[in-house]
């Protein structure tokens, strides 16, 4: 073979390999927007998952037959009936129900979108509703992804910081320092669902969290420190020696010079080590699912019996996995996409401004 | 006490929590290998103690018999991570090669934020991904009537590599000297010649590292290749359509409701994994080291 189809040989393959990356990455954001668009709604982002129904009182004149399909001036609303019962689909801005009660006394605010499925009359001529408030929508998932992400955080970003600064600025060349290297770089590299048996054992069994936000959370961290750690050190390190000495030349003690001037000249690295790590916790679903659980509501604890939360991924690997609808979950993968860019796309802007500082 | 101690004090004290903090990641490592090992080999000794070779060599999984063999599942995570570095490591490098060496301004800027997006790309996304795509694509072509096989898992466990392997062979690339280069083309070597001659082999260490690193990600992958794998109770895969039950799916699928034996075995399942890794791991750190003390 000549030199020449042999240059143009290689260069095909390099070009074409290129080119299969591209492609690769469109057919999967095209799957993912094209199979999770139709289950993409306002409902859909608003709503909690589960059905839910609630009774609740009313004090008015009104009798149970009153309530029926039509514009009922006296509650402000606008009911329409299907298959499912009476849908409120007007509410005035005024409307008693806006500030009805449920049967244990706590305020419920009826909204567009819930179902009347059945009105009775009390004894005490109150007018009692059942109101059902249709689910499927992701706001539970949600919150516990946002939950998870700040109580990792708060862990591992301080632990995270603290050991990049000890590395960086306190220790000096030796055996502690190896083995603090040592330990990072095989923390970075133990699979997920090592440390979700990890977790499941120590923190869900050991320390008797159950499967819950903070055995999530407290696993996670672990995870994060090697992403924390080195890119904090990287931010450390690119601080030139300078302002360092001329601050303790001032007569700043290390102390003061570590937070006045090392840490404020870190931040942005700092902030990109941060988005990162939010990063993997949004992607994160191994470990999670190890340590988390799988139930589909807000925790209304840190740990116990209600401490348990599916993450959206975790949600989105359920649907596939256990009820087989994939339309849906790839309308949480569209979610999951987005909020993935956004932080890509975040940590980029950050590094650009860094990197156009430096040239000044 | 004068203000001088006070403030000296305060030095060692906050230097101290420094480092804690910094043994923490120590801790965290030892307490991991401790309690996955403990756990993991405990059904193998005592009165009642399961027979290791039979669950090292077992080929088949069946908690109801007591029966717990994993040789099938190491063949499927070792198959499946070597077929994804044999097809990852020389796609990833040539496209390495493009973004370093050949492409244009303007295709840099597509190409790189585009494996950028597919390192951060959840795995569960993946998996729907190779549900949805790959495994009814296989369907069509398969002599088997399931599309859920070792070549769908192969297939998508190259795409997550890829991200890995292009963006530390670009920098191993990138770090090779543009002399080298130079002096290349200044004998008369074409530049195609020069790249895969002089800078590619240069950058070999480097190379050599993704491909380490890829290996990790590949064997330790759980939520994409359990979508996908099939996951059967037993049998070795005789063919690239036979589905497989790779070592990471068999602890995520069964873990939630198991107890006792079975989920020691889990544990014990998950050793395994963990000598995989640690080998992986300690390849990379030497290999890294290496390349440090040679840049000095």
């Amino acid at each position: 073979m000549s030199r020449k189809t042999k240059d143009r040989l290689t260069q095909a393959a390099v070009y074409g390999s290129a080119g299969l990356t591209v492609v690769i990455l469109v057919l999967i954001i095209g799957f993912i927007v094209i199979r999770g668009l139709p289950g993409i709604n306002l409902s859909f982002l608003t709503r909690s998952w589960e059905d839910e129904t609630t009774y609740i009182l009313l004090d008015t004149d009104l009798t149970e037959d009153a309530i029926q399909a039509g514009t009922i001036d006296e509650l402000g609303v606008t009911l329409t009936e299907d298959e499912t019962g009476l849908l409120v689909e007007n509410l005035d801005s005024d409307s008693p129900l806006k500030s009805a009660s449920n049967i244990q006394g706590d305020p419920f605010e009826v909204k567009t979108g819930d179902y009347i499925t059945r009105a009775t009359e009390e004894d005490n001529g109150q007018l009692r509703l059942r109101v059902e408030r249709p689910g499927g929508g992701i706001v539970p998932m949600l919150v516990t992804t946002i939950y998870m992400i700040l109580l990792s955080l708060l862990v591992a970003a301080p632990i995270g910081i603290f050991s990049a600064v000890y590395l960086i600025e306190y220790a000096k060349p030796g055996k502690i320092m190896t083995l603090i290297h040592f330990a990072i770089e095989n923390l970075a590299g133990i699979p997920s669902i090592i440390y979700g048996l990890f977790g499941c054992l120590f923190f869900v069994r050991v320390c008797h969290f159950q499967y819950s936000l903070l055995a999530g959370a407290l696993t996670l961290s672990i995870m994060l420190l090697p992403t924390i750690i080195t890119t904090t050190e990287e931010s450390l390190k690119a601080i030139p020696r300078t302002y360092r000495e001329s601050s303790l030349g001032l007569g700043a003690t290390k102390l003061q010079t570590v937070t006045k001037v090392v840490l404020p000249n870190a931040l942005p690295g700092i902030l990109v080590a941060v988005l990162l790590a939010m990063g993997r916790i949004v992607g994160e679903s191994a470990a999670l699912l190890l340590t988390a659980g799988t139930v589909a509501s807000i925790p209304t604890a840190l740990w116990g019996n209600a401490a348990s939360g599916a993450t959206l991924t975790i949600k989105m690997y359920t649907l596939m996995k256990e009820e087989n609808d994939l339309t849906t979950a790839c309308a949480i993968g569209i979610v999951l996409l987005v909020i993935v860019i956004v932080l890509n796309f975040a940590s980029k802007m950050i590094t650009k401004k860094l990197m156009s500082k430096k040239g000044e | 006490m004068s203000r001088n101690v006070k403030r000296d004090i305060l030095e060692k004290v906050v230097e101290a929590i420094f480092l804690i903090c910094a043994l923490v990641g120590v801790v965290s490592v030892a307490a991991i290998i401790i309690f996955v090992f403990y756990q993991g080999l405990h059904p193998f000794f005592g009165s009642d103690a399961y027979s290791f070779w039979d669950f090292i060599s077992g080929t088949r999984w069946a908690p109801s018999e007591d029966v717990y063999g994993v040789f099938f599942m190491i063949v499927a995570s070792v198959l499946a991570t070597l077929g994804a570095i044999i097809i990852g490591v020389p796609l990833g490098v040539l496209t390495a090669v493009f973004i370093a060496e050949i492409a244009p301004k303007n295709a840099v800027k597509v190409i790189k934020p585009a494996v950028e997006l597919l390192a951060g790309i959840p795995s569960v996304l993946y998996g729907a991904f190779g549900l949805g795509v790959i495994v009814p694509l296989i369907r069509e072509i398969s002599p088997e009537v399931q599309g859920q096989s070792l070549l769908a898992v192969i297939i998508v466990l190259t795409i997550m590599v890829l991200p890995t392997i292009v963006s530390l062979s670009e920098a191993a690339i990138k770090a090779v000297p543009k002399s080298y280069r130079e002096a290349s083309l200044g004998l008369g070597a074409s530049k195609m010649q020069t790249i895969f001659k002089v800078v590619v082999p240069a950058a070999k260490s480097g190379i050599l590292s993704a491909a380490v690193l890829g290996i990790g990600r590949a064997i330790g992958e759980t939520m994409a290749v359990m979508m996908i794998a099939g996951n059967p109770t037993q049998g070795l895969p005789d063919s690239i359509w036979s589905m497989v039950r790779p070592l990471t799916t068999n602890i995520a699928m069964e873990m939630s409701y198991s107890s006792g034996r079975q989920q020691e075995m889990l544990f014990a399942t998950g050793v395994i994994l963990f000598v995989f890794i640690m080998i992986v791991n300690l390849t990379l750190i030497r290999l890294t080291h290496k390349a440090g003390e040679k840049d000095k």
